[in-house]
């Protein structure tokens, strides 16, 4: 099969990441459903579900060649399929098992994705162990490779057949009747009887059943049958295996014919006992005549919910579309937008009453564009739940590891927000889970002495409010100490004072390298947590917040923009010039009076409501020509950046939008003062304000005059 | 029109190259015709903030922002005017698209190897580190420019130096 693959110089990368992506889903899938069993055995459904999940990516990784990765998923699969078929009863300790079992497989899928470090030794070990549960039926703590005298061999066609013991060989007569147009398929014979052949010894005949009369004769299509013996040390399964995507149920008959002359062994010592496992998938005998022609024993209940290749969930299906993709359609839309505003803003000017159809008409358009603007901008968003659920399996490891007992609640998983932040939010919720789980949560002892439930709780929620998803961990543990953190801070020459209020000292935690952890574990206490959450939410354009009180717990709550690829913005002008202020970071908007303004040192500020802000002319910061200098005569644009004020001093304000934003480096650099570039109605480029960078930008001028 | 940067012509004779010749003031350049994407006219432009004068701004080309450098200001040659006949030049230069307002486009040039001298230490409006040679035609010079060299360049600052 390899070699087949190897030979057809196409380029699998394109479908091996396809494999890879799949893969990694199915593990997720499988370390969800584990994780969610509890102490409870897994039910019918959820059973086949893991089974499915290891068959899938056995089948895959077979197909594409990572022979490596088949033979653990392999013994999983038999395991499975044992316990699937009551053979073997479920046990709490096989879940650790199966857990361990996905991490190999993870570790040797990250091996061929990215090239990662592989130890062969827990391949090794994870498989034994598997194959102990599915000879004892029960699970075995561990084991040390070392010590076994022999090498488990696999059926797989990985090792070569000379390494199998002869032991066991079973005469495999088949007939293999295959569709008129299996050629049209694109089916390689050859290459299919080369496989066989792999697995012994294998004798081909082609018959002409019913040979057409030379007229009708289609060379296209198959008439053939062949007729094949093959001597081997393999299943049927395996057989069938290869057959898999072939022949139809009907189209091939496997018959199994024991011979004693290979081994001089008993015909009927199908399963051997020892170290050769290489009959283990195989089925009892009698289960081999019942199913000899037929599917694989554990299909045939294939009306049953979850049979093999059918998934019971099929509400939901959906396809795997590349993100460049929904990009470019993403534009495409924007584009239509523009367009679409250009056509109404033409129409505008046409007389109401003599163009009324066509000003009907642009309406509808209107309506239209904006539904599918919509509709293409969702195509981005995923639930948070894909997130979530891998935090189960993390807190339940943790927790046994700590010797703490904690529940984890989660809320609101079908929160939707855009596939880029989602994989960007990943690594800040780690690092906040884990800083639940090691500092803020007690032991149960500590939790009883306080009069607490011994055991915790960790919450994480999602929501959505206005145009940002806010998610907050929550956790009922000891909260921050304010005595420790200031000392640490003291103690770091970070400046802080008692004078603090709560949230100034909460806020010192982020500081890098803060860490009041008085020992460092693995888990966590290096102090590269939370300046590492604060600056990746950050670069989302999120806010980071933390609520604290001792003795009763801590909210950490991040609020992040819906999207990052449209944003609602204020258009106002300068001179000739149009900008955008992002809508989430303005307060309000004012026209001064004389009395408001107020100056410190010849810098502008005016009084709002109690508060002196500091007025940023924005003409003056782009060094360019405006209508209005006098703030009286302009309109002052009020911004929040993280709790500080300042007040923008623009020409007018135009219009509030839905705007698409486009990178200026793409061909261009960084602007100082913006935050991307957008493209107005009338086709021309406006420049997005970052708000953070224009406060920082008139710091730095303002050092500047001084220095002068 | 060939594609393909160089070729044999029919006679056999040397390998040739293509360019596309503009003037600036009253010198003639050339560049890599496959570094040219489209030529259009000058439009609107939005100003960028703190950018030097000689970058006049970025154009929305087709849902795609393009920066537009004017080489009159930053070569001072000729008077940067702009009207309906002012030319912008759309390159595609290191996977990045960039605008060049330039006076005029004249033609497009087939060179071989024969025709191209190198050029002497002082001369043009440009730095020789971005002229990759002088080309002959019809007792015409053409100075022809390393266009990847120049546009990358730290002076031009149309890229972050970083890349």
């Amino acid at each position: 099969m390899t070699e087949t693959g190897r030979n057809n110089n196409i380029d699998l990368n394109q479908f091996n990441q396809v494999f890879f992506e799949e893969c990694a889903e199915h593990l997720a899938e499988m370390e969800q459903i584990l994780v969610s069993l509890g102490d409870v055995g897994p039910d019918e459904e959820q059973l086949n579900a893991i089974f499915r999940a290891a068959h899938s990516i056995k089948g895959g990784a077979g197909i594409f060649g990572f022979q490596d990765m088949t033979v653990v998923t392999h013994v999983l699969e038999s395991l499975l399929d044992r316990i699937r078929n009551h053979e073997i009863p479920f046990s709490a300790a096989m879940v650790d098992l199966f857990l361990e079992a996905g991490d190999v497989i993870s570790m040797q899928l990250a091996g061929h994705r990215d090239g990662a470090e592989v130890r062969q030794e827990a391949i090794d070990q994870i498989r034994v162990r598997l194959q102990q549960v599915i000879d004892s039926g029960a699970v075995v703590a561990s084991v040390d490779v070392c010590n076994l005298d022999k090498p488990i061999t696999e059926n797989l066609g990985v090792h070569p057949e000379s390494e199998v013991p002869a032991t066991a060989c079973q005469c495999f007569e088949m007939e293999f009747r295959p569709d008129p147009d299996i050629f049209k398929r694109g089916v390689r014979l050859e290459s299919l009887f080369g496989e066989l052949e792999e697995l012994g010894e294998l004798t081909v005949t082609a018959v002409l059943p019913a040979p057409p009369e030379f007229n009708e004769f289609d060379p296209e299509t198959c008439a053939c049958c062949w007729y094949l013996t093959l001597i081997t040390t393999a299943s049927e399964a395996d057989i069938r295996d290869i057959f898999e995507f072939v022949a139809e149920e009907d189209q091939l008959k496997v018959q199994a014919i024991p011979v004693n002359a290979a081994s001089g062994k008993a015909p009927d010592t199908a399963v051997t006992e020892g170290n050769c496992t290489s009959q283990s998938t195989c089925q009892a005998d009698s289960e081999i005549v019942d199913t000899a022609i037929g599917r694989r024993a554990y299909d045939k209940n294939e009306l049953a919910p979850g049979a093999f290749g059918r998934r019971t969930n099929e509400g939901e299906s959906s396809i795997r579309v590349g993100v460049s993709k929904v990009d470019q359609l993403i534009n495409q839309v924007g584009e239509l937008v523009i367009t679409q505003l250009m056509l109404a803003q033409t129409a505008g000017s046409l007389d109401p009453v003599v163009y009324e159809n066509l000003h009907r008409s642009l309406l509808q358009l209107e309506r239209n564009t904006r539904d599918l603007q919509q509709s293409v901008m969702s195509i981005r968003l995923v639930p948070i739940s894909i997130v979530f659920s891998r935090f189960p399996r993390m807190v339940r490891e943790l927790a046994a590891k700590l010797g703490k007992q904690v529940e984890l609640k989660t809320i609101g998983d079908s929160t939707e927000l855009d596939k880029g932040l989602i994989e960007k939010i990943t690594d800040p919720l780690t690092h906040l889970v884990r800083n639940c789980m090691d500092h803020a949560l007690e032991a149960p002892a500590a939790r009883n002495a306080a009069g607490k439930d011994p055991v915790g709780t960790i919450t994480l929620r999602a929501s959505q409010v206005g145009g940002r998803i806010v998610i907050d961990v929550i956790d009922d543990g000891a909260g921050l100490n304010r005595t420790k953190i200031l000392a640490k801070a003291a103690e770091r020459g970070i400046p802080a004072s008692d004078a603090m209020s709560d949230e100034e000292v909460w806020q010192l935690i982020f500081a890098p390298g803060f860490s009041t952890a008085d020992a460092v574990t693995d888990i966590s206490g290096r102090g590269v947590g939370m300046d590492v959450v604060l600056r990746n939410v950050q670069s989302m354009s999120g806010k980071v917040n933390i609520m604290s009180e001792t003795g009763k717990g801590t909210r950490v709550t991040i609020s992040l923009p819906l999207t990052l690829a449209i944003l609602d913005g204020l258009s106002v002008a300068v001179g000739d010039e149009k900008f955008i202020i992002p809508l989430n970071s303005i307060i309000e908007s004012l026209q001064p009076t004389a009395a408001s303004m107020k100056s410190i040192n010849g810098k502008n500020v005016v009084h709002v409501r109690g508060d002196y802000i500091p007025i940023i002319p924005l003409y003056e910061l782009f060094n360019m020509k405006a209508r209005v200098t006098d703030p009286e005569k302009g309109i002052l644009v009020l911004i929040d950046v993280d709790g500080e004020k300042a007040a923008v001093l623009v020409d007018a304000l135009l219009d509030e939008h839905q705007v698409v934003i486009k990178s200026i480096e793409t061909n261009y650099r960084k602007v100082d003062g913006t935050a991307g570039a957008t493209i107005l109605g009338d086709g021309r480029v406006a420049l997005i304000l970052d708000v953070n960078s224009l406060l920082e930008m008139r710091k730095l001028q303002a050092t500047d005059d001084r220095s002068n | 029109m060939q594609t393909g940067q160089e070729f044999t012509d029919g006679n056999g004779k040397g390998a040739v190259s293509e360019y596309l010749t503009f003037t600036l003031g009253k010198e003639e350049y050339g560049i890599d015709i496959l570094k040219v994407q489209e030529i259009r006219g000058y439009d609107v432009v939005t100003h960028i903030a703190n950018a030097p004068e000689f970058i006049k701004g970025v154009i929305n080309l087709r849902g795609v922002i393009v920066p537009i450098v004017d080489m009159r200001i930053k070569f001072k040659v000729g008077e940067p005017t702009y009207n309906e006949f002012t030319v912008v030049i759309i390159m595609n230069v290191l996977g990045r698209v960039i605008g060049m307002v330039v006076d005029g486009v004249s033609d497009v040039v087939a060179l071989t190897y024969e025709q191209i001298k190198p050029a002497p230490e002082m001369g043009a409006a440009m730095d020789t580190d971005y002229i990759t040679g002088l080309g002959t035609l019809n007792d015409q010079m053409l100075i022809l420019v390393d266009i990847e060299k120049l546009m990358s360049s730290e002076e031009m600052q149309v890229m972050d130096q970083a890349n």
